[in-house]
């Protein structure tokens, strides 16, 4: 007889969800035939039988999330070299299998997962608070024997039902459904979620993102002061305005896992976050756990296209059907700018820098509860009123919650405005995998010295925060005076004549 | 036999000894009935060896009603008619090769292989309904076509044929009905054989007579003898003329048995021995004409026995026809349901294989 | 013949005796005003054009929908028959083989099934088994909710819907009626016309004017824009499933309605295309559940929108019992916006 455990595949991960069971209970297995799929913070995988055997037990149901080195199964006495694939196998696997071997069920009592794990590495020693809240691996074993479905407490059997579209979904946008909290009846997870989970981009595309959020650097990031605390006032200012919440610091947000129950003082009212609220959050902390964040702040002096916008912006409205804003200007800056400094537009990816040949511009766009990103996708080949009419497209979408998944992913630079707001400078979290985002901020006539003399002008701080893994001061500063240049010397004429 | 079918028929001939056709007409309807009576024997032989596929509705015995009636119509007139009547379909116009076509399934048939045996018509060519199984469905739309000539002013008339079982339905009198108090330009023809399908004149009518049936809707009802086609010709005719010159419909029962049973599998064992006995003896229509013109001399055996090598030969060749002509392309099943998709308005696809 | 079209006024509504009322000032036409007008109005433009059927001369039909037709037009034009829809229904494929085009009219849609043999073995295979097209149409008046039973309060569709070779068209809406109507009236196809005597006179709107305005048979409709839930439906129950969709949106649900208006042949696609914008479908009919229109629907949707269910298919129809009489027993069998809006809040939570 062989344990099936929750193996550890990588040293940091500490739980794993059951994705699959492959075979039944009561059917044949033989030695490293695919048993079941897992999904952890690292890899999703198929894994193989300890054992050749009969699957006689199925202790974890799918979609449950347990620790590693968490029975799993018990595969059963099959033919005699059975017991030695297993003795092969378990050390690998990181279970207490050995003990188990003449135990007829579960363990009465397992050691406990976590402390048992070999997590030698020093980050996991040294994560600052306890992974998972303990009544999960509890009630696990507790409830270890019963009806495998019942094991997490805040999700019924309705959390394990996956409707059509909901694998669709997953699938086509390789979203983690285990990764995913469902908002509807029982837990389970809604078309609604799952769309929630692409649109925020807080799931890793492919297994090296995931690495990108690895917990290595939760360590380091969680003993920095918070990172944003001078954040501008509003809520609404996207991006920029996300508070760092109280460090969970695990390798995941917190806000995917079930939590104890929240006690509330009779002056406080408990409102569970909305899936968008978890998503921005996770991915706005798992942004400052990884990026090694700078700022540089510039001014530009906007003059001229203040009054640019004035003499033609009835025509454009009239033309086009919608307001020119100043949004397109600087994002036409902002793309000459960075064909001039790919590094600024690159993304570190593992160990390698990927640069772009086209700039797709993330345009934060302030919705009902929170935020989004839409691209404007080869931005680099459109003139002034081909960004202007993209960049209302999408935010008119966005607010209308009409955006496809493919039109929030795949960004190489973001701009988000909290000027529109009344920000005077706001200090952006990059919006990861980016390297650098750009904020533009308030346009106020301020007194300024023209060739020597005062002079009242529009003038606006655009600041960037920047990735120092990746592009250094000189860079950033030689960017952003470029961007500024663009935006003072421009003919825009030409751009909006060719409309 | 003692109600209806047993009464007396009217007396051979009428205006002129052969109600007026010429020697060349008489021949023509001489041919038909052969050509109908050597169909439907060669048809049933062929169903009894397993060569034909469906089902036959022989009509044997009745050529007389189909002939006689059909050889009255106009090229523009229109005739509804059952299974029974495909005699009356062929003297209407319909091919003989085409028609055994339609027998095996087949492409070149008129219906494309949609329907099989005598659910057959060609509006298009000959103006006949393609038929429809439940009797008498086609009365109602006789009244429809009669309708449409009436208001398109049309000097075409419709005429239907039914069995005696049909009387005894609702439609039968709803469409009769309707026609008298419009005066439409329609001849009703009920070919009485005495059974609707099993059941005996006894149990499907008080009345003695179906033709006095015509007085309830204020219309002239006649009654003929099946087994003589210049009776029923000549009562069709006069019918005919009087719907197309604004008359108003006309019924007309023909009485004729069916020799065979109601379709391919029926023995017809309901029908007394001395009863069929008498008809094939005495009231053959095939065999009374052919006589009749030989004995007025109008044709010689030599001629008869042309006649007969003709549909033979015919016959032949519209089987070799049949069996050469390609079997409906599977993929066309779903085309043609409605109008706008063009497929009866194209050539059909011909790769569908001779099976 | 020719055909010249004519000037018409109004349409139909600009001409003598209208018991049956005629446009508002606005240009408001009442669904059945809109009927009449669009009968009318082809009657004009097509001499094939002819009515038969039953009271529908010099009564001017049950409903009045062609009250003052036979003074325009004449008896020979506008046909009072006995009662005999077989035979009715036999004329009318009978003269439509001959190039007419006519409109027969049942008293209620019920009484269709007195001649239901000539549509569904006649006229339902002709044209597949002849290719002689049979340009006619039979209306008549469907549906309940007006308190009147068993046998003049049926929903007929599914019947000819199941039935190859037929058109089946059950309009909500006067501009719609109008249009189908019309296009019906110039289909080559033996086409069923189901007018819901509920809406008759309660629903009216701007209809258009124009001689040649029609609406495409076969073609569905999204009367509202939803993004949550997607409610199928047609005929009465289209105003239904709006009310309860207005009620719903201060829920914060957002209900798209997809009016079929036409039933066969079905617009697979746009419903299809609302199914995957909203995940969650339910589909709402009047046609008993059992069978009914709505159950091919449903099949549908879960054999082609398989993949982009995010909750089973629902539907919400009358039982399988005749229409009782008695206002309670009504009331319960027919779906209202309560029972809509509990359907929905079902398929919300699930």
């Amino acid at each position: 007889m062989a344990n099936v455990v929750m193996p550890q595949l990588g040293e940091t991960v500490l739980e794993g969800t059951v994705v699959r069971w492959l075979k039944q209970e009561g059917e044949r297995i033989t030695l490293d035939e695919p048993l079941f799929e897992i999904s952890t913070d690292k890899v999703d995988t198929e894994v193989p039988s300890p054992a050749e055997g009969v699957l006689e037990r199925i202790l974890v149901a799918e979609g449950q999330t347990v620790p590693v080195g968490t029975e799993l199964a018990i595969v059963g006495t099959g033919e005699s070299a059975a017991g030695e694939a297993l003795s092969e196998e378990v050390p690998r696997m990181a279970a207490p299998a050995e003990s188990a071997t003449e135990v007829p069920a579960i363990p009465a009592a397992p050691a406990a997962p976590v402390a048992s794990a070999p997590l030698g590495t020093s980050a996991a020693a040294e994560v600052p608070t306890p992974p998972p809240a303990p009544a999960v691996p509890e009630s696990v074993s507790d409830d270890a024997g019963t009806e495998a479905g019942e094991r997490l407490p805040d999700r019924g059997p309705r959390s394990a039902i996956l409707s059509p579209v909901v694998r669709r979904l997953a699938r086509e946008h390789d979203v983690d459904l285990a990764r995913v909290r469902g908002t509807g009846p029982g837990g389970r997870i809604t078309r609604h979620d799952v769309e929630g989970a692409i649109v925020v981009g807080n799931v890793p595309p492919d297994g090296e993102s995931a690495a990108l959020s690895a917990p290595e650097a939760a360590p380091a990031i969680a003993a920095e002061p918070p990172p944003v605390a001078q954040a501008p006032p509003s809520a609404v200012t996207p991006v920029a305005s996300v508070s760092t919440p109280a460090a969970p610091s695990s390798n995941e947000p917190a806000v995917t896992r079930p939590e104890a129950p929240v006690v509330a003082n009779e002056d406080e009212e408990v409102q569970p976050l909305s899936h968008l609220r978890r998503a921005i959050a996770g991915h706005m902390l798992q942004s400052t756990q990884t990026a090694a964040r700078a700022w540089t702040l510039v001014e530009v002096d906007m003059e001229r296209i203040v009054r640019l916008r004035e003499r033609v912006k009835e025509a454009f409205a009239a033309r086009e059907g919608f307001k020119l804003t100043y949004m397109p200007f600087v994002t036409r800056a902002t793309n000459e700018a960075l064909l001039e400094f790919p590094m600024v537009n690159a993304e570190l990816r593992g160990q390698d820098l990927i640069l772009r040949r086209h700039v797709h511009m993330g345009i934060a766009v302030s919705i009902d509860g929170g935020l989004i990103v839409p691209v404007v996708r080869n931005g680099d080949e459109m003139n002034l009123v081909g960004l202007a009419r993209a960049i209302d497209d999408l935010a008119t979408r966005a607010r209308g919650k009409q955006l496809q998944p493919d039109e929030v992913h795949g960004s190489t630079f973001s701009i988000t405005n909290p000027g529109a707001y009344g920000s005077l400078s706001s200090l952006p979290i990059i919006n990861q995998p980016n390297s650098a985002i750009l904020s533009f901020d308030a346009i106020e006539k301020r007194p300024v010295v023209v060739d020597d003399a005062i002079a009242i002008r529009h003038r606006v701080y655009l600041s960037m925060s920047w990735d120092h893994r990746v592009i250094d001061g000189a860079m950033a500063t030689l960017f952003l005076t470029r961007v500024k240049e663009h935006l003072e010397t421009w003919d825009w004429d030409e751009d909006l004549d060719h409309g | 036999m003692t109600t209806a079918m047993s009464s007396q028929t009217g007396a051979q001939g009428g205006p002129g000894e052969f109600a007026g056709l010429t020697p060349e007409l008489l021949v023509d309807v001489l041919y038909k009935l052969k050509l109908c009576r050597y169909f439907d024997e060669r048809m049933e032989s062929l169903y009894r060896q397993g060569r034909l596929p469906g089902a036959i509705y022989s009509g044997r015995g009745q050529e007389g009603t189909h002939v006689g009636a059909a050889f009255a119509l106009q090229h523009d007139d229109s005739l509804f008619v059952t299974h029974r009547d495909l005699s009356a379909q062929l003297t209407k116009g319909l091919e003989l090769k085409r028609v055994m076509a339609q027998f095996w399934g087949r492409i070149d048939g008129y219906t494309r292989g949609r329907d099989g045996n005598s659910h057959i018509g060609d509006w298009q060519g000959n103006k006949t309904f393609t038929v429809v199984s439940m009797l008498p469905d086609s009365y109602p739309v006789a009244v429809g076509a009669a309708l449409a000539y009436k208001r398109k002013r049309e000097p075409n008339i419709a005429l239907a044929i039914c069995g005696d079982g049909s009387t005894s339905n609702g439609r039968w009198h709803e469409a009769i009905n309707v026609s008298a108090i419009h005066q439409l330009p329609v001849v009703w023809v009920v070919n009485n054989n005495g059974y609707a399908y099993s059941t005996p004149n006894e149990l499907e009518f008080k009345v003695a007579t179906i033709a006095e049936r015509a007085a309830a809707y204020g219309i002239p009802g006649v009654r003929v003898d099946g087994a003589n086609v210049l009776e029923v010709y000549e009562a069709t005719a006069k019918a005919v003329a009087k719907a197309r010159t604004g008359g108003g419909p006309t019924l007309i029962e023909s009485v004729a048995l069916r020799w065979r049973g109601h379709a391919g599998h029926d023995a017809a064992k309901y029908v007394p021995k001395e009863t069929l006995e008498d008809y094939q003896q005495n009231k053959d229509p095939v065999q009374r004409f052919e006589r009749l013109l030989l004995d007025k001399n109008v044709v010689d055996q030599q001629q008869v026995d042309d006649l007969q090598a003709r549909i033979e030969r015919e016959f032949t060749e519209g089987y070799d026809f049949a069996q050469a002509s390609p079997l409906p392309e599977a993929g066309d099943v779903v085309r043609g349901l409605y109008a706008e998709d063009g497929y009866w308005s194209s050539e059909p696809g011909r790769a569908g294989g001779t099976g | 013949m020719s055909q010249t079209a004519k000037q018409v006024e109004a349409g139909a509504a600009g001409h003598g005796a209208e018991p049956r009322g005629k446009r508002t000032d606005a240009g408001e036409a009442t669904y059945l005003v809109a009927i009449a007008e669009a009968i009318w109005e082809e009657m004009e433009r097509d001499e094939r054009v002819y009515l038969l059927g039953e009271d529908i001369g010099v009564y001017g039909g049950a409903f009045k929908v062609t009250e003052g037709f036979i003074e325009r037009f004449g008896t020979e034009r506008v046909m009072d028959t006995p009662i005999c829809e077989e035979t009715i229904m036999g004329m009318a494929v009978g003269s439509a083989m001959e190039g007419m085009r006519p409109i027969a009219e049942v008293q209620y849609a019920d009484f269709i099934a007195n001649g239901f043999d000539e549509l569904v073995n006649v006229a339902g295979k002709y044209h597949y088994r002849s290719g002689v097209p049979l340009p006619m149409v039979v209306r008549g008046p469907s549906g309940g909710g007006v308190r009147a039973s068993s046998f003049h309060s049926q929903n007929p569709e599914p019947w000819f819907a199941h039935t190859p070779g037929l058109k089946v068209l059950c309009p909500a809406f006067p501009s719609d009626a109008k249009g189908l109507l019309k296009s019906a009236i110039r289909d080559d196809n033996p086409t069923i016309f189901f007018e819901h005597k509920w809406i008759y006179r309660r629903i009216k709107e701007i209809v258009p004017e124009e001689l040649d305005f029609t609406v495409p048979i076969g073609s569905a409709n999204v009367r509202r824009e939803g993004s949550d839930i997607s409610i199928v439906t047609y005929g009465a129950m289209v105003h239904k499933a709006l009310d309860a969709a207005a009620e719903l949106e201060h829920k914060g649900v957002s209900v798209e309605v997809v009016d079929l208006r036409t039933i066969t042949p079905l617009d697979t696609e746009t419903i299809l295309r609302s199914i995957e914008k909203t995940s969650r479908a339910l589909v709402l009919y009047e046609s008993h559940r059992f069978l009914g229109v709505g159950a091919e629907v449903a099949a549908t949707i879960a054999e082609d929108a398989f993949q982009h269910l995010d909750a089973p298919v629902m539907r919400l129809a009358p039982p399988n019992v005749p229409v009782p009489f008695s206002p309670a027993l009504e009331d319960a069998f027919l779906p209202d916006v309560a029972d809509i809006e509990q359907a929905v809040d079902r398929l919300a939570a699930w």
